[in-house]
């Protein structure tokens, strides 16, 4: 059972990158002032679908993919897990964000005339973030008997995870029409956090020429897991169900923090677009049911040495380690940062058209461009080093409110990453539908990243 | 007419994205099958004693000394645990043959099995002997298994005697060897 949940979460880990490039700066989808809150998105009003308005899942793993680890192609399982893990270095990474959003809405504030809008809602995310701690796994698949001399690295073990609310309110205001403007302010609860991203040590077996032992091993670890909202279902004494726990704290109990998103979007010249943004710059204060583990120290092991000098001096391996490296357990609350992303974007358009199928009565509708090409990009903090993607983007206008978007991005997971998107709005009905990495398609599971998005909105826009 | 259209290229573009994602026969249940098998080694005992330590008369003389060896009282270790090796060198740079004894005991300092090296005495050119490799399987590592102390017992056997002044060392190394199998 402990064996399937570890490797359930393994995979379910292994699966899923953070980067939203279709969704970025598609402006007839109201989701996207999530990741621009200053993009150029008008409306009376609108609101989402309750739960069904932003459903996203993204998963990358830079070295291995579903069908190398669950193939069924007559090749040992055990098999495939070692391929896996010899084909990956301590600097592949697995990264996963889901989102969903419970609701959100928003209007326009200040009258007929105005063009400055309020936004506001409240979606759940859960992120993960790992290094594949390749020397850790070698240990536990191989043991040391065939790596005499070598040092398994301790810091290869870099992971963290955060379950969470994020209660928003946004503004943003079309100033002119050259610039948007736009912030947003967020409350994060965090119902559960784990973040073990400090680690550093060994674990060595060598052989030395004049040492009297035939082996010299060593421990030297700086091990450190922080913990927040999770210590309580380690207790012998829980009885409880801990996915609705932990879904009651994410959004009533959790541990709370702040963060703020900005962005802008400036018309260069009218065919010529720059915009950028800043998403989660902010930070969670871990406070609730907190539990920091700590192993710190050094022990060299050397068996059993009798001297035969007739003294008793027992030997006791299990209290000599549980004295050298000490299993401390700290309650400090502590802080951890979002993981903050920046997008920025260069868009050229073409194609001039007049809504031709609308009535055009007052003579006053606007021109538009069918057609946009532009760049992208991405960057997001991690531990050790950012991550960062570039996209390039073609945009079009199939009819006045039928949208697609294509991309092609290159990324730590994939350099030939091209996805599709599709938004369309039938009267007040708004449905989007992203998908990247759609090459992989014709076999999902050999991909090495995935992401999806859809949902529904009621968007309603003044009456002609 | 306008609004029909766009709802059959919505409703294209959706199954054409239905049809896209096919996948290759994945079984999850090799799960099921997942295990470990990491083969450990690590230093077992070792010694060294000075010739110079033990002074005799040149007759039949006996050291013992025993030590605590718990490593079997971790229920994980000992019950993944499908088979262990030992392996011994001596290295005998005295004039005196010895025999070495290693005794496994139990919880009450009961022998459960006692492993034996001869060792030659020195001559003058090295000295260093390998012993065969003690393996443990079956009957043989439940015994193991129980293993709480291990007693050392060097029996020097008749020869030159040895004073204050006697030159030469006896020295044992050895490994243990772990298999493991975690599933």
């Amino acid at each position: 059972m402990r064996k399937t949940l570890i490797l359930c979460l393994f995979f379910h880990l292994s699966c899923f990158a953070q980067n939203r490039e279709l969704l970025y700066n598609f402006t007839s989808i109201p989701q996207s002032s999530l990741v621009n809150p200053g993009a150029d998105v008008s409306y009376k009003y609108y609101f989402g679908f309750p739960v069904l308005s932003g459903i996203s899942a993204n998963a990358g793993s830079s070295s291995f993919s579903a069908y190398d680890l669950f193939a069924d192609n007559g090749v040992d399982f055990n098999q495939k897990v070692r391929n896996v893990i010899n084909k990956s270095s301590s600097r592949d990474k697995v990264v996963t964000n889901q989102q969903l959003e419970i609701f959100s809405g928003g209007l326009r504030v200040g009258g007929r005339d105005s063009k400055s809008y309020v936004s506001f809602g409240v979606y759940q995310e859960f992120d993960f973030f790992m290094f594949v701690p390749k020397d850790l796994a070698l240990l536990a698949l191989d043991g040391n008997r065939d790596y005499i001399g070598k040092s398994f690295n301790l810091g290869d073990l870099n992971v963290k995870a955060e379950v969470l609310s994020v209660f928003h309110v946004g503004f943003h205001k079309k100033v002119s029409d050259k610039f948007v403007y736009g912030g947003r302010a967020k409350i994060y609860s965090s119902g559960a956090n784990a973040t073990s991203t400090k680690n550093s040590g060994y674990i060595y077996t060598g052989q030395q020429a004049g040492t009297p032992n035939l082996y010299n091993q060593i421990i030297s670890s700086n091990l450190e897991l922080k913990t927040s909202g999770l210590a309580s279902f380690t207790k012998d004494e829980y009885e409880g169900n801990v996915a609705r726990d932990i879904a009651n704290n994410t959004f009533f109990n959790g541990s709370l923090g702040l963060g703020i998103d900005a962005g802008i979007t400036y018309y260069i010249k009218e065919n010529l677009q720059f915009t950028a943004s800043i998403i989660d710059l902010g930070f969670v204060r871990q406070t609730k049911d907190i539990e920091t583990l700590t192993y710190k120290g050094t022990y060299q092991y050397n068996g059993a040495n009798p001297d035969f000098l007739g003294f008793d001096d027992p030997e006791n391996v299990f209290d000599e380690f549980d004295e050298a490296i000490p299993r401390d357990t700290l309650y400090n609350k502590y802080t951890t940062w979002r993981p903050t992303k920046i997008y920025s974007s260069i868009q050229y358009s073409f194609g001039e058209a007049r809504p031709d199928d609308e009535c055009n009565c007052r003579g006053s509708a606007e021109k538009y461009y069918k057609n946009a090409v532009g760049v992208q990009l991405f960057g997001m903090s991690a531990p050790r080093e950012p991550l960062v993607a570039l996209t390039a983007f073609y945009r079009r206008n199939i009819f006045r409110k039928l949208d697609v978007k294509a991309t092609y991005t290159f990324d730590t997971f994939s350099n030939k990453n091209i996805g599709l998107g599709l938004a369309g709005t039938l009267g007040p009905v708004n449905i989007y539908a992203l998908v990247n990495n759609i090459l992989e398609y014709k076999d999902i599971s050999k991909a090495n990243s995935m992401a999806f998005q859809l949902g529904i909105n009621f968007v309603f826009q003044d009456k002609e | 007419m306008r609004s029909r259209s766009i709802s059959k290229i919505f409703s294209i573009f959706f199954s054409v994205f239905l049809l896209f994602s096919c996948s290759s026969e994945l079984d999850f249940d090799q799960v099921n099958d997942f295990k470990l098998e990491p083969v450990l080694v690590a230093n077992l005992a070792y010694f060294d004693i000075l010739a110079n330590k033990l002074v005799d008369d040149g007759g039949t003389n006996i050291y013992p000394d025993v030590r605590d060896f718990d490593i079997f009282k971790d229920k994980f270790f000992n019950e993944r645990l499908k088979k262990a090796e030992f392996d011994f060198e001596v290295e005998n740079n005295i004039n005196r043959s010895f025999i070495i004894n290693m005794i496994l005991l139990n919880a009450e300092n009961q022998p459960l099995q006692t492993i034996s090296f001869a060792v030659p005495s020195y001559k003058g050119t090295p000295n260093v002997i390998k012993y065969p490799t003690e393996v443990f399987e079956n009957t043989r590592l439940d015994l193991l298994k129980q293993t709480q102390r291990i007693g050392f017992v060097v029996i020097i056997t008749a020869g030159p005697p040895l004073n204050s002044e006697s030159l030469g060392n006896l020295k044992l190394r050895s490994s243990a060897t772990a298999y493991l199998v975690i599933e």
